[in-house]
C-alpha cells in the first residue's frame, strides 16, 4: 500500500488524566491510521476514551490530559508532521486546526457561543482561513447553511443560537466545519442529536462533500447503524483500547471480539425475529482508574479464560484481510505471551 | 378487569400554545385507544408533539381540546382530563412517567432513596417509616439498583442506573400506565438493552401499559404492539407494529422507515427523500399538513384535509391516496 495515501496515522497514543483520586488512563495505546478519502468509524460507549482520541488530533484536550505518543499527520504546507510535538498553541497547530482538520462537536447548545450570531460563527473559520473578505466570507457561508439544510439562511444567519432548535444547530454546527473543506474532518457523534430523516440526509450531505473534495472522515459514534451505512473500515473501542478492527462488511458479517458481538447484538434489527429478549453486555465499564492487568473486558466477558485474561494484556493481532482482534479467546493467544 | 381491556381511550386531543398573539397547534385532534397490557409506541421526527401528546395525557398540560378516558382499577370509566382535584389524587398515581433525560430529571439534592420515597409520601402520608422504607428497597432491587447506595446523590450513578432510578420512581406507585418519553434515548447501546430488557421483564411481571414514545424507530419497532406516527402535531397512521412497518400505508411512514439506518453495511436501502422543511406548526399548511413535502401529492391533497380512518383493521391512516398507493416498508423474516 502506498505510504502516502495515509493522512493520518495514530501511534501508540495514551490519555493520562490526573485527577484527585489518582491517575486515569482514558486512553491505553491507540493505533490506527487514515486513508485519503476513507472514512473510519470509532465506535465504543460513553467513557472509552472515543472523544479524548479524537480532541487529542486536534490538540484541543483539556491540560489535565497527558497525551503521549504519535499523531502524524500529512499536513499540506508542513509536510507529515506530528501533531502531538507541536505547541498546542502555536501557529502551526492553527494553521492545521479548522481548515485541515475540523470537528463536528457531540453538543450543539455547547459548542456555539450564545454572545455571537450563527452566522458570525460560521464566517469565524472562512475570515481566519480563506479570504478576508466578509461579504464574500457570508456567501461562503450561506452557501454551506443552504447545504446542510437550513431553511431560509439569510435570516438565520443573524439569528442567535438560542433561536435554534437542536437539531438546526447541530446543523450550523456542520455547516461550520465543513466551510474550509478540511482534509480530515473528525465526525463525533455528529447526528446522535438528531432525526432519522435527517440524519440520514446529513450522513448523505457527508458522504457527497467527501466524495467531491477527498475528504477523510473520523466518524465517532455508538450507533452502529450509522456506522454500518457511513464507514469503509471499523474500529472498535473499550476502556481506552482498540479491542477489534476490521473492514465495515467484515466487522458485521463476522464479529470476533466479544464486546462487539454484544454490541452488535444489543441492537434490534428491524424485520428480524423478535426474540424475547435483547442480548445485553452484563455490568458497566468500570472507571479507568488503577486498572488492573490484563483484559478490560474481562469482568464482563462470557468467554474469559481465568489465568490468562486477567494476567496478560491482549494486544491486536491480525487475523486475515485487515480484521484484528485483541481478544485471547478468539485468537487462542496467537502472538500473545501468555504462552 | 382482565387484561386486554380499554384502559385508555385518548379522544380528539388539541393542544395549542399561544404567546405574542400567535398560537401553534402542538398537537391537532389526535386520538387512539390503548389496551391493557400493551406498548403503544409514538414516533416522529422533532417538534412533532409526540412528547406534547404524552405530557397531555398524564396531564402535565391541559390539552385545550379533548378527553382521555381512562378506566380505573376499579372498573370506573373517567375523562382523566376532567376530574377534580379529589379523584385526580386517587387516580394520579396510576399513570405515572418517565423522563428523557436521566440527568437532568434527577433532584442533585436529594439522596437516591429520597427521589423514589418521595412519591410516596405525597400520595401515602401516613404510611409508617418502616413500610416506606421496605417499598423503596423492593422497587430498587427490582430495577436492578444496589440497595447499599441509595444514600448517594443522583450524580454518583451513571447514565443508565439513573435511569433506573427513574424507573424506580415511576414504579414505586404501581402504576397501571407509564409514559416513556425518549426514556433510552440517551443511554448507550449496551445499557440501552439492558434497560428495554426491564422494561419488558417490568410489564410480564405487573401487567404494565405502556405509551413509549421514542425517535428510535428500532427500539419503537422491537418493543411496541402498536404503532403511532405524528407529524406536525397529527397522527397520521396508526396500526399493529408488523402491519405498520411491513406495510406503511401513509406517504410519511414510508419516508421515516427508509431513513432507519440499518446496522448491516450490506444492507443499502434506498432512501425516499423529504422535500423541504418541515413547515412551521404556528402556519401549517392547507389540506393535508404533509402534501408541500409529499412524492404522492395531488390537486386533492393541497385542498382538502384527509381523515383519519381505519383502512384496514386497526391500521388508521389520514390519506386520501392510502388506498392505491403501494408504499414500501421493511421486509420481515419468515
Amino acid at each position: 500500500m502506498n505510504q502516502n495515501d495515509t493522512i493520518i496515522e495514530v501511534k501508540d497514543l495514551k490519555i493520562n488524566i490526573k485527577i484527585d483520586e489518582g491517575t486515569l488512563t482514558a486512553v491505553r495505546g491507540v493505533n490506527f491510521e487514515i486513508k485519503k478519502g476513507e472514512t473510519l468509524g470509532l465506535v465504543g460507549e460513553s467513557g472509552c476514551g472515543k472523544s479524548l482520541t479524537s480532541k487529542a488530533i486536534l490538540g484541543i484536550n483539556d491540560k489535565k490530559c497527558k497525551a503521549e505518543g504519535e499523531i502524524i499527520f500529512d499536513a499540506d504546507d508542513l509536510g507529515k508532521v506530528n501533531l502531538l510535538a507541536l505547541n498546542p498553541r502555536g501557529k502551526e497547530i492553527r494553521s492545521v486546526r479548522g481548515k485541515q482538520i475540523s470537528m463536528i462537536f457531540q453538543e450543539p447548545m455547547v459548542a456555539f457561543s450564545p454572545m455571537y450570531t450563527i452566522g458570525n460563527q460560521i464566517n469565524e473559520a472562512t475570515l481566519l482561513h480563506i479570504t478576508k473578505d466578509k461579504k464574500k466570507a457570508k456567501e461562503i457561508s450561506l452557501e454551506v447553511m443552504r447545504k446542510v439544510g437550513i431553511a431560509n439562511a439569510e435570516k438565520r444567519y443573524d439569528q442567535y443560537p438560542h433561536e435554534f432548535s437542536g437539531g438546526m444547530l447541530q446543523r450550523a454546527l456542520i455547516a461550520m466545519a465543513l466551510v474550509c473543506n478540511p482534509k480530515l474532518l473528525i465526525a463525533d457523534e455528529p447526528t446522535t442529536a438528531l432525526d432519522v430523516t435527517i440524519q440520514a440526509q446529513i450522513l448523505e450531505l457527508m458522504k457527497e462533500l467527501q466524495k467531491d473534495f477527498g475528504m477523510s472522515i473520523l466518524f465517532i459514534t455508538h450507533d452502529l447503524g450509522t456506522v454500518a451505512k457511513m464507514c469503509d473500515r471499523v474500529a472498535v473501542m473499550y476502556l481506552g483500547k482498540i479491542v477489534e478492527s476490521a473492514p465495515a462488511v467484515e466487522i458485521y458479517k463476522n464479529p470476533q471480539h466479544p464486546y462487539t458481538q454484544g454490541l452488535i447484538g444489543s441492537v434490534h434489527k428491524i424485520g428480524t425475529k423478535t426474540q424475547e429478549r435483547l442480548f445485553s453486555i452484563e455490568g458497566t465499564v468500570p472507571l479507568a482508574l488503577n486498572l488492573p492487568a490484563g483484559c478490560g473486558f474481562y469482568d464482563r466477558c462470557h468467554k474469559r479464560i481465568e489465568g490468562v485474561c486477567n494476567v496478560y494484556a491482549p494486544e491486536l493481532v491480525e487475523v486475515g484481510g485487515e480484521h484484528k482482534i485483541a481478544c485471547f479467546a478468539c485468537t487462542g493467544c496467537k502472538g500473545g505471551e501468555c504462552k | 378487569m382482565s387484561k386486554g381491556d380499554q384502559i385508555l381511550d385518548v379522544r380528539n386531543i388539541h393542544m395549542r400554545f399561544s404567546s405574542k398573539g400567535i398560537t401553534v397547534k402542538a398537537v391537532t385532534d389526535v386520538s387512539f385507544p390503548v389496551h391493557e397490557g400493551e406498548t403503544i409506541g409514538i414516533v416522529g421526527e422533532s417538534g412533532c408533539g409526540k412528547t406534547t401528546l404524552g405530557r397531555c395525557i398524564v396531564r402535565a398540560y391541559e390539552p385545550s381540546e379533548g378527553s382521555v378516558m381512562y378506566t380505573t382499577s376499579e372498573g370506573e370509566l373517567i375523562d382523566f382530563l376532567k376530574i377534580d382535584k379529589q379523584t385526580m389524587k386517587k387516580v394520579r398515581k396510576e399513570i405515572q412517567m418517565i423522563f428523557q433525560d436521566p440527568y437532568s430529571s434527577l433532584d442533585p439534592r436529594m439522596t437516591v432513596f429520597d427521589i423514589i420515597k418521595e412519591p410516596i409520601v405525597a400520595n401515602y402520608p401516613k404510611m409508617p417509616k418502616a413500610e416506606i422504607e421496605q417499598k423503596v428497597m423492593d422497587i430498587a432491587a427490582k430495577v436492578g439498583l444496589n440497595t447499599s447506595y441509595l444514600k448517594r446523590y443522583p450524580h454518583a450513578f451513571s447514565g443508565g442506573q439513573r435511569q433506573r432510578i427513574g424507573i424506580a420512581r415511576a414504579l414505586v406507585l404501581n402504576p397501571r400506565i407509564i409514559v416513556c418519553d425518549e426514556a433510552v434515548s440517551a443511554l448507550d447501546v449496551s445499557i440501552q438493552a439492558q434497560v428495554i430488557n426491564l422494561l419488558h421483564d417490568l410489564q410480564k411481571e405487573f401487567g404494565l401499559t405502556y405509551l413509549f414514545i421514542s425517535h428510535d424507530l428500532s427500539v419503537v419497532e422491537y418493543i411496541s404492539d402498536k404503532v403511532g406516527v405524528m407529524y406536525l402535531g397529527k397522527m397520521v397512521e396508526f396500526a399493529p407494529t408488523k402491519n405498520l412497518f411491513e406495510h406503511p400505508m401513509h406517504p410519511y411512514t414510508e419516508s421515516l422507515l427508509s431513513a432507519v439506518p440499518i446496522a448491516d453495511p450490506t444492507v443499502q436501502n434506498e432512501r425516499i427523500p423529504l422535500e423541504g422543511e418541515i413547515p412551521n406548526p404556528a402556519n401549517p399548511p392547507s389540506g393535508c399538513f404533509f402534501h408541500t413535502r409529499c412524492r404522492y401529492c395531488t390537486e386533492k391533497c393541497k385542498n382538502a384535509v384527509p381523515e383519519y380512518v381505519e383502512m384496514e383493521p386497526e391500521h388508521y391512516v389520514a390519506c386520501h391516496r392510502a388506498q392505491e398507493l403501494k408504499l414500501r416498508g421493511f421486509k420481515y423474516d419468515e
